[in-house]
């Protein structure tokens, strides 16, 4: 129960703390007393309890006589799927379960069985750890609370296209376990919501009532979901000067189908927070990529021809599985962004990876040009079947901005030697190291070296181990977790130097005057500390809690592998079911763990 | 029956888009897919093959092409036994960049490396497309610098599990006494057997390995 007491007062600490500022901002806090009861715990859980029942995976060598890799790799994903059990703090995803309950919310995800087992199983700690987490998810709703916002999960647009079961049913998952007592009943009564007025005729009253209350529930995450969107279009309609800061607030949990495609414009320091001056931006910065892209086809500009074959070839391999990339007018434009970006940045140049980082920019803006109703085809669709070519050249120029924005706050990960890639690499092994130990020595003992499975993990913002949709949730957290530098150290006094990349000299002639990316609201009122709590809160360090998060998630799986199993499960984890609720949860973890382990960052700037 | 398994490390280098993941999807899982996502780092993939009385496990790592990631390189050839190095035979860019990975190899990586120099894509010839690096170019090459040599495609399949094969050949096989601490109740059955004597020409069966 100190655990308990002890998170709360630190959460409260949090809130009740400085300024508006955005919770990810001021995460400091002194929690020495709590990160030293959790690693008791900790221990306790995973050295003194005896091993949640594990499926016995055989000896490799005679698993593999018979079949190749792969057969192997289906295996594990199936034996994934059985042993969903695992310590508290590795929490278990509902998606990850891919026998059916992925509709299963909150704490709901464990199967019983194996949930009780492991009450009875181990000892006081591990108990002490269901409390705690719960805790710990309690004082996260309770973080969205301050925001007036009963339901923190709105990714997927919800109300815009209520016809579809299949948006009822994601929008009703949630993190909040303040939810979870409502379980599987009320999640199944979501699933199969459009028809309950015929079902209701059938059924026995109380089943009725039953289905009533569940009916009502659902109006009210209903109602919560257009609270939400509702709460999104204050801040951004009718406003001369949109708030950045409540901006990133809201859309670390998600931002609603709808407004995405803005957002992440004003996220990334694209759109001017002055909605006065966001169409002359957009016009302005659409003719200069329009005169960049003249400018390179003509024959002052002679074609970098490796950078422009390398390109050539990959495009038509990004993202293969998806319709939407096999068009050649969408490949035309992806070429050209690329190419583009490569020719203006030579000191990072074209880097296999950046093709995958562009995409969700690209299909994002896209949204903007379909019905709402048909968000959710974007990836099947010919953009030439709904939008013009002009209309997609804006598209176009908007990607180019933004994947230039990205990459400004990641540069050091693509230059030579790809420093920026190797540091975050390290700091993983480190950061696993102090939270999970056992898991650490085991890679040590098999000889598994970080870098063998994290590098793509850096290199392509952990892109390849999620599908699309997933990304673009995981999205809306990252891009409001980027650094505001761009967007306000220029506003804040006009003698601070922006932040200077590598790439900034060569960028001379597309150089804009950067009191357009500026955003007077986010700046006003926040004093030199906060600026430089915002400057610390970096994508990149974000980035790696994720993947220690990610990691750690199959700890007890992973500790009854050997190498071979090892490299084999996290070159192909078993993500394919996740859906936005699985994402958040891992997000999450990597904020918690943050918060926690701050100290262990300090040096890593 | 003789259950012994020789463990062989493997790499793969070679210009990116040579085929280099198609090669090892080929050998492991007897497959083919058109448009590859580019490997980021490197993939690690493990296949056995039986030659003779012995298995050989090939634990394969497969780097990835890009200029970029050259220097991650030598972390996966240092302790590699055996080396695929890949071009494209419509690219001449491409064989230049074997020829250093050979030189680099020869320099670098452990003495008694077993290297292999493949020509990939050779399908592409068949529908139309111009060769460009002449197999009397290679052959030069392999005999200088004593390397293995193949032309394969991993498209069709033709000659690629060979190359694997005639690695395998060439890896001093361990002892039956070494093998004793490193069993693990492998049983081979003769179906999986690969058949040397049937497999010198044309395009090999799945069942010329475990997949």
């Amino acid at each position: 129960m100190g655990l308990r007491s002890g998170s709360r007062e630190m959460h409260q600490k949090e809130h009740t703390g400085t300024s508006g500022l955005y919770m990810g901002n001021h995460r400091s806090g002194s929690s020495s007393n709590l990160v030293s009861s959790l690693m008791k715990a900790w221990r306790i859980s995973s050295v003194g309890s005896p091993s949640p029942p594990r499926q016995h995976i055989p000896p490799l060598d005679t698993s593999f006589s018979n079949d190749g890799n792969f057969e192997a790799i289906s295996r594990q994903h199936t034996g994934a799927a059985r042993k969903s059990t695992s310590s508290p703090l590795r929490y278990t995803s509902p998606g990850f379960s891919t026998n059916g309950n992925n509709v299963s919310r909150g704490e709901s995800p464990r199967p019983s069985k194996s949930h009780g087992s492991r009450h009875h199983s181990s000892g006081n700690g591990s108990r002490k750890n269901v409390k705690y987490f719960k805790d710990l998810d309690e004082d996260w709703s309770a973080v969205i609370d301050d925001y007036n916002m009963p339901i923190p999960v709105m990714a997927n647009g919800g109300v815009a296209s209520p016809a579809t079961p299949k948006a009822t049913r994601s929008s009703s998952i949630t993190t909040t376990p303040s939810n979870s007592t409502t379980g599987l009943a009320s999640a199944n009564a979501t699933f199969s919501y459009p028809q309950l007025p015929h079902l209701q005729k059938s059924l026995s009253s109380e089943l009725r009532s039953q289905l009533e209350q569940e009916n009502e529930r659902d109006a009210q995450e209903l109602n919560s979901i257009m609270q939400r969107i509702a709460k999104f279009d204050a801040i951004l309609k009718n406003k001369h000067i949109i708030n950045q800061n409540e901006l990133r607030q809201i859309s670390w949990n998600g931002i609603p189908k709808p407004h995405r495609s803005v957002v992440w414009k004003l996220l990334i320091g694209y759109l001017p927070a002055n909605s006065k001056r966001q169409q002359p931006l957009l016009k302005r910065k659409r003719k200069e990529y329009c005169d960049g892209l003249a400018h390179i086809f003509s024959d002052q500009h002679s074609r970098d021809v490796p950078t422009w074959h390398q390109i050539e070839i990959d495009v038509p391999r990004t993202n293969p599985h998806i319709p939407l990339y096999q068009f050649k007018s969408v490949q035309t434009s992806l070429q050209r962004i690329l190419y583009l970006w490569a020719i203006r940045h030579p000191t990072s140049g074209y880097v296999q990876g950046i093709n995958d980082l562009v995409t969700p920019f690209f299909q994002t803006f896209l949204t903007e040009y379909l019905p709402q109703a048909q968000i959710d085809d974007v990836e099947k669709l010919d953009p030439m079947t709904y939008m013009g070519q002009d209309q997609l050249k804006d598209v176009e120029a908007d990607t180019f901005w933004c994947l230039t924005k990205l990459l400004e706050q990641i540069t050091d990960n693509y230059i030579h030697g790809q420093p920026g890639i190797l540091k975050q690499v390290k700091n993983l092994g480190q950061l696993v190291k102090r939270i999970d130990r056992d898991l650490y020595e085991h890679f040590q003992k098999e000889n598994v070296q970080f870098i063998q499975f994290s590098f793509r993990w850096m290199n392509c913002l952990l892109m390849r181990e999620f599908q699309m949709s997933a990304v673009i949730r995981m999205w809306d957290t990252y891009l409001s977790e980027t650094s505001l530098d761009t967007a306000t150290s220029s506003s804040l006094s006009s003698d601070l130097v922006p932040p200077h990349t590598p790439t900034e000299q060569m960028k001379a002639t597309f150089q804009t005057p950067t009191k357009d990316f500026a955003s007077p609201s986010s700046t006003s009122g926040i004093g030199g500390d906060e600026i430089a709590r915002i400057r610390q809160s970096s994508l990149n360090e974000f980035h790696v809690f994720v993947c220690a998060a990610f990691l750690i998630k199959w700890s007890d799986q992973l500790m009854e592998m050997d190498f071979q199993e090892i490299i084999t499960f996290l070159q192909n984890p078993p993500t394919k079911n996740w859906k936005d609720s699985d994402i958040e949860m891992l997000l999450s973890e990597a904020y918690i763990w943050q918060s926690l382990y701050k100290d262990a960052t300090s040096h890593w700037q | 029956m003789n259950s012994s398994i020789t463990s062989v490390k493997l790499v793969l280098l070679g210009e990116a888009a040579v085929g280099k993941s198609s090669i090892v999807l080929r050998f492991v899982s007897n497959d083919f897919t058109e448009n590859k996502e580019p490997t980021i780092g490197a993939a690690f993939l493990t296949q056995r093959v039986n030659i003779g009385d012995e298995t050989v496990k090939f634990e394969i790592w497969d780097t990835a092409g890009q200029e970029r990631f050259a220097s991650l390189a030598p972390m996966y050839y240092r302790n590699a036994q055996a080396a695929l190095v890949v071009y494209d035979v419509t690219k001449p860019q491409s064989f230049i960049k074997a020829r250093h990975w050979v030189k680099e190899l020869h320099e670098q990586a452990s003495k008694g490396i077993i290297i292999a120099l493949v020509g990939n894509k050779i399908d592409v010839l068949e529908s139309g497309e111009e060769r460009k690096v002449a197999r009397e170019e290679a052959e030069k090459l392999a005999e200088e610098e004593n390397l293995l040599y193949f032309e394969t495609s991993a498209k069709t399949g033709e000659n690629v599990n060979e190359v694997f094969l005639a690695i395998g050949e060439k890896i001093p096989l361990k002892k039956a006494e070494d093998q004793a601490n490193q069993q693990h109740g492998l049983r081979i059955t003769d179906d999986q057997r690969i058949d040397l004597a049937s497999s010198t020409n044309g395009p090999v069966k799945a069942s010329g390995c475990n997949c």
